[in-house]
């Protein structure tokens, strides 16, 4: 077979012979089929839509992105502030709950899946300071203290706020895991802060 | 063969000419050359996203580098080649005219291939603008600008010896490709070369991605779509020995999708800082796209009318039909992801690489299959090999591409799910990123099978295409007979649009308006009003080691895995820090947002953790976060910081309007052995040697340190 000769001769259908065009571009023919209705009522929509929602949110004053996001912000925050003061402040007695209700063995768990990598094994510290000696820097080597550096964090330092990263049962557990790395000495990073005595 | 209806009353003396087919034959081999390697690459990094080991320890094969040679690879070189193959067949014989000149011909040939050479002999070397699909530098740039320049000249040449009054619909189509990526390439490319292989775009920040993303969704239509498009209306009419279905569908498809498709391009940029007007333009054009598109879809797949037994045994037409169904499917997704409601969801996510790929494998690679199917044993004068082996081909193709397609799907609805997941608390639920990463590995896997078949049924088209070629026989050209262009093929009653057909160059002229429309408008107003980005005094430029920092992020493509900006939504806020402002990226030569989160943002990373956290990080991820799949950049601890390309760096930027002093640039050195220092003397108080001074991860750290900083402890935004 050499090029350009066709084998078969060009399949018309019945029903269409008359929309045949006089068009021949390398034996490429060409028919008329009108324009499919849904083809153009969907594009005449999508036009109209699309004019309409331009005009309403560029023109017309819709809200704007921005505006919409301080509305969502705004309850995200109320929702925050209401958290913290309902968590934020330690509970003697939830802790103690907490501890009897095998805090510790939980609280390890939430060590080292949180605390790890900056506090290393056993509080010995890494890029977090040593949690085993005497010297503190924000905490004061209590329960207290530690739920408070725990939850609400030292963020300018390093520290993440964990009250809003873990839940509130975790933060509690990590306490008093951490609780027993007290005077334990192990070596690792240098102590730093000043000296709390018990 | 001569057209049958020659008026017998038509006088001249009767030329004869053949076609240049040969050039086809070379581009239809490049063609399959460079596909088996795009495929190749890219399930390499789908691999290396579900294990990261196969990141393979080494710089030139981590993810951020093979991931910019996997897409030019695929489009650049395959569907490239792809095009001028099919181009260069069908354009002489509907114009019944050889190509203008063989001598072009063979130097666009040549000089295509060296282009992709220079691609995978730079890319993996980490030379790159950090633009996406625009990552060549600058001297590979004016190299394509000259070889697409080679391409028109023999195109337009062509169609000036043409011996057929009336262009096709197919070259409509090609002519708006040729000078639509004309445009696009040279004014995203605009550059400043700092040396031979380093440059800095023109444009930053707002402006610079508005500009790269009109360029990168026009690169989606008018070098995957338009040209592709083009060859659908010439192989598939030829396959199918059918008439095309409607020429009033083609006039009104061609038109609006040329003049509505480059308006889209902000819909890569929804919900970012970039002019709000702008953006609603980019969905809503988006949305009005969704017919045009469709046009293409109806028009070939309606010309199948009355034959379709013959695509279930014909492998080209399966091939091709089954190529306009995804394009139909890709084309329906595309304006639904440009709903910003929608947007919201899917951006960043896998999603989208999903979407990409019903796009390219769905109607790139299975078009290209079926033109192949048929172009192959014509070009050769033989059969097919085996019809067998093309069947087993497309089930590979199609079932590997479904796996590919609902696995991107899930992982990217499932993960977008848990990032935006709050509790009552005002909290989010995964407040650490890698739990929404672990849980979408298993996803990964099954997209890396899925490619795996892809490419399987490559291999095996190879295989079937070269035994056909084998077999052939290689004849002398055919020669063929026609009276030269006259009178008598003026069709003076003719409609308008069929007299534009017989006026080519008022077409692409036309052409060329109907894109700087919507070009213009949405791109003019970032170039001149004052007021598109309110400056922020709190920002400055990056300090000369930040800046060196900058650009090894570009270099091992972190962008590619990492977006920098946060969107305006409670739980991005809530996650990352303020939502970014315009301001901040105004030194930001070239922007950084990135398109695809697999890691976190880092818009707001600067003082998140100390020095020794990204110290440790970088140097192996798993250590301080379990279960990531960031790759490891150990070479970044040994590779020494080039202090004295600083003061160029700098010059270059002040050149671009970043407002560094003479001063700073005569002590860019200095300053940055300084702050330098600081840093390692930091580290060392953790035990780092401090010879790390001199080394590359310091710049990185120090980069990473200060993004976001001026901004986001400014007052500026605050609630
Ligand atoms: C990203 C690293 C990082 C992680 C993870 C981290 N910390 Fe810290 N942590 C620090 C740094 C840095 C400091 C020191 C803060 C300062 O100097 O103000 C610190 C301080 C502390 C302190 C106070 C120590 C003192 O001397 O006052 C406690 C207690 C503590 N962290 C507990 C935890 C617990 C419990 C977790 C896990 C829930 C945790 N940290 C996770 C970095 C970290
Ligand atoms: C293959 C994708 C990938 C690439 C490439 C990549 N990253 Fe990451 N990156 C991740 C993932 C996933 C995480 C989240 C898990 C983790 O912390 O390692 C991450 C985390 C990070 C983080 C911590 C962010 C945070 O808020 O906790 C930083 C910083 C970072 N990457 C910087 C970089 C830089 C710089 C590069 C380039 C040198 C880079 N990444 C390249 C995937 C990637």
């Amino acid at each position: 077979m050499s090029q350009g000769e066709e084998k078969e001769k060009l399949h018309v259908e019945e029903d269409e012979k008359h929309l045949l065009l006089d068009h021949n571009y390398d034996n490429i023919h060409e028919l008329n089929h009108p324009l499919p209705s849904w083809w153009n009522a969907i594009f005449l929509v999508s036009v109209i839509y699309g004019t309409a929602y331009f005009f309403y949110y560029q023109v017309f004053g819709g809200p704007t992105l921005k505006e919409e996001f301080h509305t969502e912000y705004g309850r995200v925050l109320a929702a925050q502030t209401e958290f913290k003061k309902l968590n934020g402040v330690f509970s003697q007695s939830f802790y103690d709950g907490i501890v009897k209700n095998d805090g510790v063995k939980k609280g390890e768990e939430v060590y080292e899946l949180n605390c790890m990598p900056c506090h290393m094994e056993n509080g010995k510290g890494d890029v977090g300071p040593n949690l085993t000696d005497k010297h503190w820097i924000v905490a004061k080597g209590n329960p207290d203290s530690i739920h408070h550096v725990v939850f609400h964090g030292s963020e300018a330092n390093g520290m993440p706020a964990w009250g809003e990263l873990i839940k509130k049962d975790e933060v509690y557990q990590a306490v008093a895991y951490v609780m027993t790395f007290r005077n334990t000495f192990v070596k690792g990073k240098e102590p730093q802060g000043e000296i709390v005595e018990d | 063969m001569s057209s049958p209806k020659i008026p017998t009353a038509r006088s001249g003396r009767v030329e004869s000419f053949s076609y240049d087919d040969e050039i086809v034959k070379l581009f239809v081999i490049a063609t399959m050359i460079w596909g088996v390697i795009a495929l190749l690459l890219g399930v390499t990094i789908a691999f290396q996203l579900a294990d990261w080991r196969v990141n393979l320890g080494l710089p030139w094969t981590t993810f951020g580098r093979l991931r910019p040679l996997h897409t030019n690879a695929a489009i650049f070189a395959f569907c490239g080649n792809a095009i001028f193959a099919g181009v260069y067949y069908s354009h002489q014989r509907l114009l019944r005219a050889r190509l203008f000149n063989d001598v072009l011909s063979r130097i666009h040939f040549w000089g295509w291939q060296l282009i992709i050479v220079s691609a995978a002999l730079t890319l993996p070397f980490g030379i790159t603008t950090g633009k996406e699909y625009a990552e060549l530098e600058w001297p590979i740039d004016i190299a394509i600008t000259l070889i697409w320049v080679i391409f028109a000249v023999n195109f337009f040449g062509t169609i000036v010896r043409r011996r057929e009054r009336h262009i096709y619909v197919a070259i409509w189509f090609y002519i708006a490709t040729i000078i639509t990526v004309a445009v696009l390439h040279i004014v995203n490319s605009l550059e400043i070369p700092v040396s031979l292989f380093k440059s800095y775009s023109l444009y930053a920040g707002v402006q610079d991605a508005l500009v790269q993303w009109w360029y990168g969704h026009n690169a989606v239509a008018f070098f995957l779509t338009t040209p592709f498009l083009g060859l659908m209306y010439y192989f598939i009419p030829k396959a199918a020995n059918r008439p095309v279905y409607s020429y009033r569908l083609s006039i009104i498809h061609f038109w609006s999708l040329v003049f509505i498709y480059i308006w889209a391009g902000p819909h890569h940029l929804l919900y970012t800082t970039l002019p709000e007007w702008a953006q609603t333009l980019g969905m809503v054009f988006s949305i009005m796209l969704w017919m045009p598109s469709w046009g293409g879809m109806i028009n070939g797949l309606m010309t199948l009318r009355g034959v379709w037994d013959k695509v279930r045994t014909e492998p080209s037409l399966r091939f091709m039909a089954t190529a306009l169904t995804f394009y139909g499917m890709a084309t329906f997704e595309g304006p639904l992801l440009s709903i910003k409601s929608v947007n919201a969801i899917a951006h960043f996510t896998d999603w989208i690489p999903g979407h990409v790929h019903s796009g390219t494998i769905g109607w790139n690679y299975m078009l290209i299959a079926g033109i192949f199917f048929y172009l192959v044993p014509k070009l050769w004068d033989t059969e097919l090999h085996s019809k067998k082996m093309a069947h087993q081909q497309f089930w590979l193709a199609t079932i590997g591409l479904v796996l590919y397609i609902i696995s991107m799907w899930v992982a990217g609805v499932t993960q977008s799910l848990m990032w935006r997941a709050m509790d009552d608390a005002g909290n989010l639920v995964y407040p650490n990123f890698i739990e929404t990463v672990v849980k979408i590995v298993p996803m990964y896997w099954i997209r890396a099978v899925g490619g795996t078949m892809i490419l399987i049924s490559f291999i095996l088209m190879m295989i079937n295409l070269y035994k056909t070629a084998k077999a052939g026989k290689k004849l002398a050209p055919v020669v063929y007979e026609s009276l030269p262009l006259d009178d008598s093929s003026l069709e003076p009653h003719a409609s308008v649009h069929r007299k534009l057909e017989g006026w080519p160059m008022i077409f692409a002229v036309l052409s060329l308006i109907a894109i700087l429309v919507g070009s213009g408008i949405e791109i003019i107003p970032s170039l001149v009003a004052d007021k598109y980005v309110v400056k922020v005094s709190t920002v400055k430029p990056y300090s000369p080691l930040e800046l060196y920092g900058r650009d090894i992020y570009i270099k091992e493509g972190c962008y590619l895995c990492h977006s920098q900006t946060v969107r305006p939504m409670a739980h991005e806020v809530v996650r990352y820090g303020k939502a970014s402002n315009a301001a901040e990226f105004v030194y930001d030569h070239p922007f950084q947002w990135g398109s695809k989160r697999t890691g976190p943002d880092l818009a707001r990373i600067g003082g998140k953790y100390p020095n020794m956290w990204h110290y440790k990080h970088f140097y192996d991820p798993r250590e301080v976060t379990q279960g990531s799949l960031m790759p490891q950049y150990t070479w970044l601890f040994n590779s020494k910081i080039d202090y004295k390309t600083l003061p160029k760096k700098l010059s270059v930027m002040k050149q671009l309007g970043v407002p560094y002093s003479e001063s700073e640039i005569t002590n860019a050195v200095a300053m940055a052995q300084a702050q330098a220092k600081t840093i390692s003397d930091d580290l060392a108080q953790s035990g780092v040697p401090v010879k790390v001074a001199e080394m590359d991860i310091i710049a990185l750290i120090a980069y990473m340190q200060r993004l976001g900083v001026d901004y986001g402890s400014s007052q500026e935004g605050e609630e």
